[in-house]
């Protein structure tokens, strides 16, 4: 650093230089009157100068004077003067060599006697790019939180231990809290512990270590302040790439009013269903009275009009039940059709049975009635004529066929000989079947005898639509 | 021979079960409400068997809890439920144990099958 002194203070001079030539900081000596006497190597790489340049120039006279800086200013001629050490003062500057720097800068006046007394030793670290780094990350939180607030649902931050990093304003205001009261804490330790919902904490435990989000999972709870209310939750892990950091998004929505409306809109279909149900019993006891005053009763012919009252009924069964509103479930309808068949045409002792094979479709319920009916009318056609030893199976199916459907009732019974030709259903114009084809918009593909049954099959056009969030069939 | 209790606010329905279960030889009692029934439930006629529809009038599970009171009435009584409702297994939960339904619209051959199932039990 400073050579040439003689005795211990050579000895002090080349331990110091070797000291100050190690640390990572920027070292410079002023004398009292503020001339440089001696920088380190940090130094002159940090601001890109030499020692021939600096040793010997006034602090302020530096590089054309770019160290003549308000900040240093009022270190060097009024801090420092009043005390013997200053530590991490801040100055930012724009150097014109280094362009914008922030620096931290330690003070320390030297008190000993010699040459050195009343010096100035400044330790200088560049803390430019750590600043900016957290500027920047700053600026990232303040975006996020803006982006944050504006979402209308109710969103929270979680760190993998499940408490809150960042609650949004939609949540803070919706739930009555503040920032301050939820940052750091669980989120099943919130309000009166609502969230604290063992199905919900096995479905966040996930989340993070395998990346399964939460979709619509319910809860319905009493919130204070709130009353009662229904939330939809999702979760899912926050993608940071290059970092490791393990964070997920829960966001709220509340869908009460939604669920009330559903709620309201099945009590009336349910309401609904109860008086047409009802309306059917009064007909299926008329009929009954009918034939109980008819002098000879087609008993076969009863029980045919209590099947179709029957295959009418299910379908009210299944519209107050499904959760789609306009649509059935076409696999659902088919298998209750088959059971009511079952139990009003063939009775719990009989060998013939019905299944059913059906692709997951729904059907619009403005066709269903004549679609349950149809197929009612082919069944009860197979059953009365295809076994007569009283054996048999009886197949009803769908499945979808380009933008067709394909309606299937078929048996395994005797099959139809010459004579029943003419008895085809499309010969028949004036039957049910022919009306309910002709309702529908459909055509009997074919209906033929294959092996040792029958196979009736109906191409119907898109009365049927896929359920809920599968692909639309094109129109 | 058994005296049987028709519980059924439709007055054409009730008519009709009735004239269905006596002709399977059976005594009828009938009620339009639950108030009406449990009169007679707390009469000291006797009575074998309770057949009562669901929704009764303004209440929506009426004759579930008809069919409860009345089994503290008399532990021995027969139950069958009968209703134009989708049965729900929330409703089922409010049956009394070993008891059925028969859905509406039911058939007369139905509704005498299901008669002599429960009187049989």
């Amino acid at each position: 650093m400073h050579d040439g002194a003689p005795g211990d203070e050579a000895v002090f001079d080349i331990i110091a230089s070797d000291i100050v030539e190690t640390v990572p900081s920027a070292l410079i000596i002023l004398d009292r009157n503020l001339i440089i006497t001696s920088a380190n190597g940090v130094f002159y790489q940090m601001f890109r100068t030499s020692r021939g340049e600096t040793e010997g120039c006034h602090i302020f006279e530096l590089g054309n004077r770019q160290w003549d800086i308000p900040a240093l200013h009022t270190l060097l001629e009024t801090v420092i003067p009043n005390r013997a050490s200053v530590e991490k003062f801040e100055v930012v500057h724009d150097f014109p060599t280094i362009g914008r720097r922030t620096m931290l800068v330690n003070a320390r006046k030297i008190n000993r006697r010699g040459k050195y007394d009343g010096s100035i030793l400044l330790a200088i670290e560049d803390v430019s790019d750590e600043r900016a780094a957290r500027d920047e990350s700053k600026r990232n939180w303040q975006l996020s939180q803006s982006i944050v607030d504006t979402i209308r649902d109710p969103l929270v931050v979680l760190e993998f231990d499940m408490t809150i990093v960042m609650a949004s304003k939609a949540f803070l205001t919706m739930f009555g809290s503040t920032a301050a009261k939820t940052r750091g804490r669980r989120i099943s330790e919130l309000g009166q512990h609502q969230w604290n919902v063992p199905a919900l904490r096995h479905l966040m435990e996930k989340v993070l270590p395998e990346n399964k989000p939460i979709e619509n999972f319910e809860i319905e709870d009493d919130f204070p302040g709130l009353g009662r209310r229904v939330f939809n939750l999702n979760a899912r892990k926050i993608l940071q790439p290059g970092n490791h950091a393990h964070r997920m998004l829960l966001v709220f929505e509340d869908i009460t009013d939604r669920k009330q409306r559903e709620r309201d809109a099945k009590a009336l279909t349910n309401e609904i269903s109860h008086r047409i149900k009802n309306n059917l019993q009064i007909v299926a006891g008329l009929i009954a009275h009918e034939v109980r005053s008819t002098a000879t009763p087609s008993i076969q012919g009863y029980r045919a009009m209590q099947a179709r009252i029957g295959a009418i009924a299910d379908l009210y069964d299944l519209i107050s039940q499904s959760s789609r509103g306009e649509t059935i479930a076409v696999d659902a309808y088919l298998r209750e059709i088959a059971k009511t068949m079952s139990a009003s045409l063939l009775g719990s002792t009989s060998r013939i049975t019905i299944e059913v094979k059906a692709e997951a479709l729904d059907i619009d319920s403005d066709r269903a009635v004549p679609f349950g009916l149809l197929v009612n009318e082919l069944a009860t056609n197979a059953i009365k004529h295809a076994f007569p030893g009283g054996t048999g199976r009886v197949v009803l199916s769908v499945e979808k066929i380009g933008d067709q459907i394909e309606l299937t009732v078929a048996d395994d019974g005797v099959g139809m000989k010459d004579k029943d030709a003419a008895k085809l259903p499309e010969k028949r114009g004036s039957d049910y079947v022919a009306i309910f084809v002709r309702q529908l918009g459909g055509t009997l593909a074919a209906s033929r005898s294959e092996g040792t049954g029958t196979v009736v099959r109906i191409r119907l056009p898109l009365l049927l639509v896929p359920p809920e969030g599968a692909e639309p069939i094109a129109a | 021979m058994a005296v049987i209790l028709i519980v059924e606010d439709d007055v054409f329905i009730r008519e009709t079960a009735e004239l269905v279960i006596r002709d399977s030889g059976h005594q009828i009692l009938s009620a339009g409400d639950v108030e009406e029934a449990l009169l007679i439930l707390r009469s000291p006629q006797h009575i074998d068997a309770l057949f009562t529809d669901i929704y009764l009038k303004k209440a929506v599970l009426g004759g579930c809890d008809l069919a409860r009171e009345a089994i503290n009435l008399r532990p021995e009584l027969r139950v069958l439920y009968t209703t134009g409702n989708f049965i729900t297994d929330a409703v089922k939960a409010l049956f009394v144990e070993g008891t059925h339904c028969l859905p509406k619209p039911y058939t007369d051959y139905q509704l005498q099958a299901s008669i002599e199932g429960m009187l049989t039990v």
